[in-house]
C-alpha cells in the first residue's frame, strides 16, 4: 500500500464513520479492528499493534 | 473583519485622476483590455498583457496596494511565472525561501516534511513574503512598461455588454465617468463587483470554519522559515495554530475557532494578542512585538462554472474562493491571470478566434476543481469536518511520531501546477504516447539546467512571450515551422546537456521536439518532429472548436 492508497482508504473510512455517526463509531472501529486481524492472519503481529495502540504517546 | 494597525511597508497613496481622455462624462478613447481590480491578479494579468503587446487599463477601488497582506506563501510554479513578468529577482531577494514543514501535537515534533526539491531546480519550492510587497513591485513595473495605466480610486460603479463590448460606469472622486472596452477582466476579489452586477451564483462548498490570522513585527532572530503547525497545544488547548516567519522582521499566526466562540469577542485586539503571548511564551520567546493586521476569514471552496461571460473574463478570488491551507489562493490567482494574458491578447491583437477564450475557462474551471479537491483534503485533517474526522486525526497525531508512514497523512499538500490533461487544446496525444518519460501536453516543464548559446541556464529561462519549440537537436537540422503566430524554435543540441539529466528527463533523442505554450505549459510533442503536425497543432490553438459542452 503506497502513501496515496492510505491515504484515500483513512478518508473513506473517516466519510463512512461521519455518516454512521459517532454513536456507532466505537463498535465499527471495534469490528473492523477483529476484521483486520482475520486479514493480518498473524497473532505475533496483531500482539504487537494492539502493544502500539496501547502505548502512551511518548512525552516530552 | 479586519483591522491594520500599521502599514507593513510605506505605503505609496496615489491620488484619483480624471484621465485626459474623459469629455462630457465618458472616457473618449475605448480600450481592448480593462482590468477591474489592481490586486496580485489585475496587477499580473496587466503585466501579461503588456508583454504580449496589449495595453491595459487597470480600475482599482484603493488609493494603495493591499493594506492587508492577506498571501503569505508562493510555491514554484509561482516563481516561474514571476519571473517572466520581470519582477523575480526582487521577490526572491525580499522572501525568506523554505523548504521544510514541522508539525507538533501538544508539545512535541511529530511530523517534519520536505517539499520537494532537488539539483535540477533554480528556484526554493515556496517562500514566505508579504503579498502587498509583491503587488508593489507589480505596480513598479508596471509604470516601467508605460502602457499600463492603473487609475486609483476608481470603482466599477455599473456594466452593460453586448456582442461588441462592454461599457463599464467608473465611480471615482475625481468624477464619474463610461468607459468602453472590447474586454473586461474581472480581477476584483472574492466579493468581486463585477460578479454581483452580473448576478453569477457561485458553487460548491462553504465550511463552518472560521480563523483568525495575525501579522506581528518582532525580532525573529532564531526562528525558522517555513511552516509550523500545532495541533492541541499547550498554548491553544483542544485548537489549530499555524505560525510562519516572514520577511521584514515580521511573523505570521493563523488559528482556528471553536465553534461555540462568538466571533465578535474573540476578534477583540486584547484576546488576539493573549493568544500570541501565549503562543509566544510557550515557545519561550519573550520578546516585544506589535501588531501589524488582523483578519477573520472562512474557508470556503466556491468557483463559478464558467469564467467566460460574453466579453467578461472572471480570474482570481473573482472566480473562485478557495481554502487556505495548501496555500492556493494568490498562487492560483497568479496562475489564471498567466493562462489568460496570452490568449486575451492574441485575440485582442487578431492573432487568434475568441474561441481560444473557451479554452481559459475550461482549464481554470479544471484547475480551481483540483485545487478544491487538495484543499478539501488539507482542511479535513486541519479542521475535521466531523466527530469521527477529528477521532482519527488525533489517533493520526497520536501515533505519528512513533509509527512514520501513518504520519503521512498529516502531509498539508501545498500548492503546485495543476495538470491540464484534459485540456482542449492539448494536441497529438498520440503521439506523446510513445515517450518513455518528460510532460505530456498539459504538463508544464520539470526544470533543468543547461548550458545554452554558451551560458549556464535553466530550462524555464528559454520562454518568452510566445510559443516555444524546443528542438532537442543541432541548430542548422532544426524544423521550419510557418505560422502567423508568435513562435520562436529553440534548439538543445546534445552537447548543451551539460549534466546529461536534460535529454532523459524529456525522453529525448535527437529529433525530439516539444511545443510549448506562451503559459509554459506543453500543447504537444513529438519523439520525431513532424512539421506538418506541429503546424496543425498552432492552427488550432488560433482556433479552437467551440465548447460543445
Amino acid at each position: 500500500m503506497n502513501a496515496q492508497e492510505l491515504d484515500e482508504a483513512y478518508t473513506r473510512l473517516c466519510y463512512a464513520l461521519t455518516d454512521a455517526g459517532e454513536s456507532r463509531t466505537p463498535m465499527i472501529l471495534a469490528r473492523l479492528a477483529l476484521l483486520l486481524m482475520q486479514e493480518v492472519g498473524d497473532a505475533a503481529r496483531i500482539g504487537r499493534a494492539i502493544d502500539a495502540a496501547l502505548a502512551e504517546p511518548p512525552r516530552a | 473583519m479586519e483591522t491594520t494597525f500599521s502599514e507593513y511597508f510605506p505605503y505609496v497613496h496615489h491620488a484619483a485622476s480624471r484621465p485626459a481622455t474623459v469629455r462630457d462624462g465618458a472616457d473618449g478613447r475605448r480600450h481592448p483590455v480593462v482590468v477591474a481590480g489592481g490586486g496580485p491578479t489585475g496587477l499580473a494579468l496587466a503585466l501579461g498583457l503588456s508583454i504580449h503587446g496589449v495595453p491595459v487599463v487597470v480600475l482599482e477601488a484603493d488609493d494603495t496596494v493591499c493594506s492587508g497582506s492577506r498571501a503569505g506563501a508562493f510555491t514554484r510554479r509561482t516563481f516561474e511565472i514571476l519571473e517572466r513578468l520581470g519582477i523575480v529577482g526582487q521577490v526572491m531577494a525580499d522572501g525568506l525561501g523554505w523548504r521544510t514543514g514541522w508539525t507538533y501535537w501538544r508539545d512535541r515534533e511529530v511530523f517534519r516534511f520536505d517539499m520537494p526539491h532537488d539539483e535540477n531546480q533554480k528556484y526554493p519550492p515556496a517562500i514566505s513574503h508579504l503579498q502587498n510587497w509583491i503587488e508593489q513591485l507589480m505596480v513598479e513595473e508596471a509604470g516601467r512598461r508605460g502602457d499600463i495605466d492603473i487609475r486609483w480610486q476608481s470603482r466599477v460603479a455599473g456594466l452593460a455588454q453586448d456582442s461588441a463590448g462592454v461599457r463599464l460606469e467608473v465611480a471615482s472622486p475625481a468624477g464619474d465617468y463610461a468607459l468602453q472596452a472590447d474586454w473586461v477582466v474581472a480581477c476584483d476579489g472574492g466579493r468581486s463587483t463585477v460578479r454581483g452586477l452580473l448576478g453569477l451564483p457561485m458553487t460548491g462548498m462553504r465550511y463552518e470554519g472560521r480563523y483568525v490570522i495575525i501579522d506581528v513585527r518582532m525580532d525573529t532572530e532564531g526562528l525558522p522559515a517555513g511552516r509550523r503547525c500545532w495541533f492541541d497545544p499547550p498554548s491553544k488547548p483542544g485548537g489549530t495554530l499555524l505560525m510562519y516567519k516572514k520577511p521584514n522582521g515580521m511573523v505570521r499566526f493563523d488559528y482556528q475557532l471553536n465553534e461555540e466562540d462568538d466571533e465578535a469577542l474573540e476578534m477583540q485586539p486584547e484576546r488576539v494578542f493573549a493568544q500570541v503571548d501565549a503562543h509566544l511564551r510557550m515557545l519561550g520567546l519573550a520578546r516585544k512585538w506589535e501588531p501589524v493586521w488582523m483578519s477573520l476569514y472562512r474557508a470556503s471552496a466556491l468557483t463559478l462554472e464558467r469564467y467566460l461571460h460574453g466579453r467578461v473574463l472572471f480570474a482570481g478570488d473573482a472566480a473562485h474562493l478557495v481554502p487556505i491551507f495548501g496555500v492556493r489562493g494568490m498562487n492560483s490567482a497568479v496562475d489564471d491571470a498567466h493562462n489568460l494574458a496570452w490568449k486575451l491578447a492574441y485575440v485582442a491583437r487578431g492573432l487568434a478566434q475568441p474561441a481560444l477564450l473557451e479554452t481559459y475557462s475550461a482549464e481554470r474551471v479544471y484547475a480551481a476543481r483540483e485545487n478544491h479537491r487538495y484543499a478539501m483534503k488539507g482542511a479535513e485533517f486541519m479542521a475535521p469536518p466531523s466527530r469521527p474526522f477529528r477521532l482519527m486525526r488525533d489517533a493520526v497525531l497520536s501515533l505519528a511520531e512513533r509509527h512514520p508512514a501513518l504520519a503521512q497523512l498529516a502531509n498539508p499538500r501545498q500548492h503546485s501546477a495543476i495538470p491540464l490533461a484534459a485540456s482542449p487544446l492539448n494536441a497529438f496525444p498520440e503521439r506523446s504516447a510513445g515517450f518513455a518519460a518528460g510532460p505530456a501536453p498539459g504538463w508544464i516543464l520539470p526544470e533543468c539546467p543547461l548550458r545554452h548559446a554558451g551560458r549556464d541556464t535553466h530550462l524555464t529561462s528559454l520562454l518568452g512571450p510566445h510559443f516555444t519549440a524546443f528542438w532537442f537537436g543541432e541548430a542548422d537540422a532544426a524544423p521550419r515551422i510557418e505560422t502567423p503566430l508568435p513562435l520562436e524554435v529553440v534548439a538543445i543540441p546534445p552537447a548543451e546537456d551539460v549534466t546529461g539529466r536534460l535529454y532523459p528527463l524529456y525522453g529525448a533523442v535527437p529529433g525530439t521536439l516539444y511545443l510549448v505554450r506562451p503559459d509554459g505549459h506543453v500543447l504537444a510533442r513529438w519523439r520525431q518532429a513532424a512539421p506538418a503536425e506541429i503546424a496543425a497543432a498552432l492552427a488550432r490553438a488560433r482556433a479552437p472548436a467551440p465548447a460543445t459542452a
